[in-house]
């Protein structure tokens, strides 16, 4: 301390010495000035003052006055006007010595106009005391101000406003107030046909028979042009009640959670068992499970006491995402991975990007850098979801769960799957042996990875292996795949979190986020902001395989007194139902987000999905019986001029099938959709050659399904991170590599190409018109039902008289047969915007 | 506002225009008058602007387009452009050096001596390997950086950060940025083209030239130089004369007809705009890959006859006409799939280089000099590299394999305002790191966007809470060293 104090005193003496020097400059000339202005201010506030200005600069060098340059920091004056070369300043910026800016060198043009200014001696405007430098608005702190903001207060149920003379519907008693005040008349409903495809295509992502249209258009529409609303509560419980719901609404929640069944990097591994995820999820939403207990199991399930194996099943969640199996630093993809789950649950649960503090305070909400690592702290013990090798992630992120009741039958399951297991790698190990000796180091290495393998072997075809050895070798290799991908289902095993508390460790601060930096030591908590509950954690008793603080997290999430889980969940119900949320920034509820267009309608729907006991079911009845859900999407000039952006829920938007119900409908429409097998493992579809020929293995980790599970809906088609479905790809299915709360509607001559020529599309217009065929009528009927298939109303005369012409003319001109003619008008209705849009 | 993840509606017309030819759909519109007839933007507030139309860059561009040659395994510097004479006659010597690859980190090693002779070239004098003797009469159109470092010695980690400046996967790629910062020129061709080697694609396959959380409209589009260009380009063959026509003719009328109760909705409008843009990709993208139009002179000089190099050729040479045609960023890969069938030399470095640089060379010299000739050198960018270098001691016991380096290796760039015949950076005697002027893939990222007119520390995209770039949060400066 006093060696300090010396010094600081030795540094003023000099400082004040400089100071007399820089007050009494060289007269600058007005071109040095001019210079000045226009060269030497812009050069420093890019490249210096951000750090070199205000009450601390860094090194103590402020740069923003002359007699501050002169002055100079820690490592002495920063310009030294006698000996202009030797210069800190300019040492700095040539890389000599320092290295500045840290972004890297500057333009030489750059350098040589602080140079030639050195030289000059530094000449300065004699009115300007010191150049203005605004730093960027720092982050906004935890303080009574904005913990006032909208999203963070409780949730209260306002009363809905009371329209004279009517007797309206909660939800457009809202939207009608703000009608009323914008001087809008909304569209009047939709019509009853185009209404119960819109209630279709919503709850299941199927379209309804034309039958089914015909008897609900009956019961639904009315004399005077209103809709019968118990015949639709009536439609909507129907369809609520179907096994499809799950898989439609399941869906939403999977683009959230980033589900995908692979790892991503080199190897793109096949994540185990991961597919009772997607069904726990299917299955919850059809039980209209409560949303608090969906998010509780997803959280810490592993931690209830009674945790079922669909509670097992759920925590799947912390495995959903990137693993990089062999990670330049270990240390920084463990908090990567940690990075994920904060992300996926911050902005999932909470429409909060907690995220963006991981480095530093949040540049825009009031979330301190410290608010980012208690959270962190509730998931400090949970362990890394493999370490490298397949057998790793077996052991920790998988569990067995609830066995069948019948053990003996399980016991028996489990024997013969583990001696075929046993049997099929002798097999492989005794031909490996053979050629032990001849491997390189470097195949040594390869083999220790599955896919490297077979490749490895077969180079010793003809010389070290028979034709029929690498034969043999290739098929068992192939058993070996098969066995591993389709475990017997008795034999129930569940990826899920695990914690590891052999040795609990501490969780800081990590300065700039940066894994070898450690800083302040924290504790689990909440985000400040909302002024939570400090969190209590549970002792953890000896023995004990998880720490509880998951739990603590989840029933703090999952709580009423949360003021952002019921409105965000809230949101995106009506988001998925209207095409955009009440807050269109669906998993940002912060400062940056947009605000809420009716807050009061959130506030009120939020506050009913809490006293509905959370449940979703409740909430698409709620909304599908508004007329606001039930409007037409037409046109109406005057309020679209008022509106153009239907902020003001003046309509219903129309809405283009998604990537799923695109492939989904193209199979519905020819008979061919298998709709009736659910679940279980993940099913391949043709992927073409030359897509897989992108992969380093061309068709490596993909496999070939029977023709029955083809045609199953898209849900269940296995997701690899590497090589995606063209079509579901080119139809802007989810990036699974980071949570997706809206999904990009893109407009691109790819899709048509993939519509008009691909093999998919040509080869399901022929089982099209096999199916027009196979339903017998005239050609006129098939025409006519062919467009029925795709719109789910009747053809009109003009639409089928030129499906007809056209088949005429493919005939004379082009030569094609009936059936040719046919499959090609099938194509053709299988393209209409009639099809891909929804009214 | 910033909407989360950029979906406004006025985003939703752009993302309908960009990417994948998408600039020349919405292009196609304004000529139309059907979007120019916008007079306000979707939101009501801004003036409405064509996003379709290709972007103006910030400043003035000194490239146009350019063309990433990706050398992928990661071809060895010491044996290829950063001479090492030092090492001369250390062949065998096992000394104290730092390395870390996929064998983990090391402090020891046995030094293998580069396998070839350098000599000297050009006016700079620039000392190249046997391995590319023609390549090597083009140095005074090159600028080396030597100093190249990467976050990852690991293929998987390091080619995502090589392509998209990080080593997490889920970030667009470069070629997405620059289709993102400045539209396609391109009526009837894809904005961004990859082209593989026919052995395999290179590990991760897609997520190489992926759009990650941008719209899949700035991913890559594979393209092949033989056989259908693109998937899904060919009509079938039935319908070939004249019978697509008809079929779109007829489509268009049932949609014209559907959207005549819906006139106020763009998207139907930009759907059905979309199957005439595609109709004519089906003529344009042949034309364009049709190698025969060139002269002999010209495929002789790509080495289209030569075995050895003929699929480079093709690519090169195709490559060259995309560019010509105005494709924003071409890429294509040397090597595919796995060990030696790629630069990644672990078991014999001879056997390795000398097929891949024997595949290389003479085709991409014929390129420079091809793109020189016909003065599209000046605003082509060519870029050559893989995701990092490799180690001055042997991976294992026996043999000349080197492992994988991240801590110094050599990338080279050439025309779009690049200067010719300089080298920037060191690495050390050994070229175990670099040592001075130490350069980072963002630096290299900063210096592409430069060259082709765009702030590398102001291109930015709004994504899950904060504005990304490609350069990352920190920010970097190009290579002013390299550049003209």
């Amino acid at each position: 301390m006093l060696f300090r104090v010396g010094f600081l005193l030795v540094f003023v003496i000099l400082a004040a010495t400089d100071t007399g020097l820089a007050e009494d400059p060289v007269a600058a000339t007005d071109e040095q000035v001019q210079f000045f202005n226009e060269q030497v201010v812009g050069i420093l506030k890019d490249n210096c003052l951000k750090c070199h200005s205000g009450e601390s600069p860094k090194g103590s060098l402020n740069l923003t006055t002359r007699a501050g340059i002169l002055k100079g920091g820690d490592s002495g004056p920063a310009v030294d006007l006698k000996a202009h070369r030797d210069s800190v300043l300019l040492q700095a910026i040539n890389f000599e010595g320092y290295e500045m800016p840290p972004t890297g060198r500057m333009s030489p043009q750059q350098v040589a106009s602080l140079t030639r200014w050195v030289e000059e001696g530094l000449p300065w405007p004699a009115d300007l005391a010191e150049i203005k430098f605004e730093h960027a608005p720092g982050p906004p702190e935890v303080n009574d101000e904005t913990k006032q903001f909208w999203s963070f207060q409780s949730i209260k149920a306002p009363s809905v406003p009371v329209i004279a003379g009517q007797d309206l519907h909660p939800i457009d008693a809202f939207i009608q107030a703000k009608l009323t005040e914008a001087g809008i008349t909304p569209n009047g409903p939709a019509k009853a046909e185009g209404l119960i495809r819109r209630m279709h295509y919503d709850l299941l992502g199927l379209p309804p028979e034309l039958d089914l249209v015909r008897h609900w258009t009956q019961r639904i529409s009315q004399p005077d042009g209103t809709l019968n609303q118990s015949a639709i509560t009536e439609l909507a419980d129907l369809l609520l009640d179907s096994p499809h719901y799950g898989e439609q609404w399941g869906r939403h929640w999977l683009d959230l959670v980033r589900y995908a069944e692979t790892n991503s990097y080199e190897r793109d591994g096949a994540k185990p068992h991961v597919w009772r995820y997607r069904d726990y999820v299917i299955q919850s939403f059809n039980d209209d499970k409560p949303y608090d207990v969906f998010v509780k199991e997803q959280l810490a399930g592993d931690e209830m006491t009674d945790a079922t194996g669909d509670a097992i099943v759920a925590t799947g969640f912390y495995r959903l995402g990137r693993w990089d199996d062999e990670p330049a630093d270990p240390k920084l993809a463990f908090y990567d991975e940690l990075d994920d789950v904060v992300t996926t649950t911050s902005q999932t649960f909470l429409g909060l990007t907690v995220n963006c503090a991981r480095c530093h305070d949040h540049k825009i909400d009031p979330i301190p850098q410290k608010d980012y690592y208690r959270l962190i702290a509730f998931f400090r013990n949970v362990r890394r979801y493999g370490n490298r090798s397949d057998e790793s992630v077996l052991e920790a992120s998988v569990r067995e769960i609830n066995r069948p009741a019948d053990s003996n039958a399980y016991q028996q399951a489990v024997q013969r799957y583990e001696n075929e297991l046993r049997d099929v790698e002798r097999q492989l190990t005794d031909i490996e042996k053979l050629i032990q000796s001849d491997l390189q180091d470097v195949e040594r290495q390869e083999m220790q990875h599955d896919m490297n393998r077979v490749p490895i072997v077969s180079k010793r075809k003809g010389t070290l292996l028979t034709d029929a050895q690498v034969r043999h070798y290739r098929r068992q290799f192939q058993r070996l795949q098969r066995l591993k991908t389709s475990a017997p289902s008795d034999m129930a095993s569940a990826l899920c979190v695990k914690e590891d508390l052999r040795s609990p460790q501490p969780t800081f601060v990590l300065a700039r986020g940066n894994p070898h930096a450690e800083a302040q030591e924290v504790t689990p908590g909440f985000p400040e902001v909302l002024s939570p509950p400090e969190p209590e954690m549970p002792a953890v008793p000896e023995g004990a395989i998880s720490s509880g603080r998951r739990t603590v997290l989840a029933n703090w999430v999952a709580s009423a007194d949360n003021p952002l889980t019921a409105r965000v969940m809230a949101n995106r119900i009506w988001q998925y139902h209207f095409g955009r949320g009440i807050v269109r920034t669906s998993s940002d509820f912060g400062f940056q987000g947009t605000r809420p267009t009716h807050p009061e309608l959130l506030d009120w729907l939020a506050a009913r999905f809490i006293s509905s006991g959370w449940s979703m079911k409740a909430m698409h009845r709620l909304i599908i019986t508004s007329a606001a859900y039930q409007r037409s999407s037409g046109p109406n000039e005057a309020a679209s001029t008022a509106d153009p952006n239907n902020d003001l829920f003046w309509r219903f938007d129309m809405r283009r099938l998604s990537a799923e119900e695109v492939r989904d409908s193209i199979l519905w429409a020819n008979g061919s959709l298998n709709r009736d097998r659910m679940f279980g493992p993940s099913i391949y579809t043709d992927i073409p050659d030359a897509v897989k020929a992108g992969q380093s293995r061309p068709g490596a980790g993909w496999g070939n399904s029977g023709p029955e599970d083809k045609v199953r809906r898209s849900i269940y088609i296995h997701v690899k991170r590497s090589l995606l479905d063209p079509l579901l790809e080119s139809f802007d299915a989810a990036d699974t590599d980071i949570t997706c709360p809206v999904r990009f509607v893109t407009t691109q001559p790819t899709q048509a190409l993939g519509m008009l020529n691909s093999e998919f599309a040509r080869k399901q217009a022929g089982v099209f018109a096999d199916f027009l065929n196979r339903s017998g009528g005239s050609l006129e009927d098939q025409v006519g039902q062919a467009i029925s298939r795709v719109t789910q109303r009747t053809a009109t005369a003009d639409e089928i008289q030129r499906g007809l012409r056209l088949m005429d003319e493919l005939k004379k001109h082009d030569g094609l047969s009936d059936q040719q003619a046919k499959v090609y008008f099938c194509l053709v209705a299988l393209n209409l915007n009639e099809f891909l849009y929804l009214d | 506002m910033k909407n989360f993840c950029g979906r406004t509606r006025r985003e939703f017309l752009w993302q309908a225009g960009a990417g994948f030819t998408g600039v020349a759909l919405t292009a196609m519109m304004a000529q139309d008058g059907f979007l120019n007839s916008q007079a306000v933007a979707a939101d009501g507030v801004t003036e409405w602007t064509n996003p379709l139309a290709p972007k103006t860059p910030d400043f003035a561009p000194k490239a146009k387009n350019i063309i990433f040659f990706y050398c992928y395994g990661g071809p060895s510097h010491i044996d290829t452009f950063d001479y090492k004479p030092g090492m001369i006659g250390m062949d065998g010597k096992t000394i104290e050096v730092k390395t870390f690859g996929r064998g983990g980190h090391k402090n020891q090693g046995r030094i293998v001596e580069p396998r070839w002779k350098f000599s000297q070239y050009g006016e700079c004098g620039k000392w190249v390997s046997t391995l590319f003797p023609n390549i090597a009469t083009c140095v005074d159109d090159i600028a080396f950086l030597h100093s190249m470092t990467a976050d990852s010695p690991i293929h998987g980690s390091a080619m995502l950060m090589m392509n998209s400046g990080r080593i997490l996967s889920g970030h667009p790629c470069l070629g997405s940025w620059v289709n993102y910062g400045l539209g396609s020129e391109n009526q009837d061709l894809p904005g961004f083209v990859v082209m593989l080697d026919p052995r395999g694609g290179p590990i991760s396959g897609a997520k190489n030239w992926s759009s990650g959380y941008m719209p899949a409209t700035y991913q890559a589009t594979v393209m092949r130089s033989q056989g259908d260009p693109i998937l899904d380009l060919s009509p079938p063959e039935d319908l070939a004369h004249g019978g697509q026509r008809r079929l779109l003719d007829t489509l268009r009328k049932y949609n014209e007809a559907h959207q005549s109760t819906r006139h106020d909705n763009t998207n139907l409008a930009a759907r059905i705009a979309s199957y005439e843009l595609a109709y004519r990709m089906q003529a344009e993208a042949p034309e364009a890959v049709d190698l025969s139009q060139e002269t002999q002179a010209t495929q002789d000089a790509y080495g289209l006859n030569d075995p050895r190099c003929g699929t480079v050729g093709r690519q090169c040479l195709l490559a060259r006409r995309l560019v010509e045609r105005g494709v924003r960023m071409v890429q294509i890969y040397s090597g595919g799939a796995h060990n030696d069938d790629n630069w990644d030399a672990h078991g014999d470095l001879e056997n390795n280089h000398n097929l891949h640089a024997g595949e290389t060379d003479k085709p991409l010299a014929a390129l420079l000099k091809d793109l020189k000739q016909r003065d599209m050198l000046k605003d082509t960018l060519v870029v050559w590299g893989g995701e990092f270098g490799r180690q001055p001691t042997a991976e294992y016991e026996k043999g000349s394999g080197r492992d994988h380096n991240s801590y110094g290796f050599t990338m080279w760039m050439a025309g779009g305002g690049i200067k010719g015949g300089v080298s920037v950076g060191t690495t050390d005697e050994l070229g175990s790191r670099a040592v001075d002027d130490v350069l980072h893939v963002k630096h290299l990222h900063a210096t592409i966007l430069h060259l082709l007119g765009l702030d590398p520390n102001k291109l930015s995209y709004f994504f899950g809470g904060l504005d990304n770039k490609l350069v990352g949060v920190e920010g970097a400066q190009p290579v002013w060293q390299a550049i003209a």
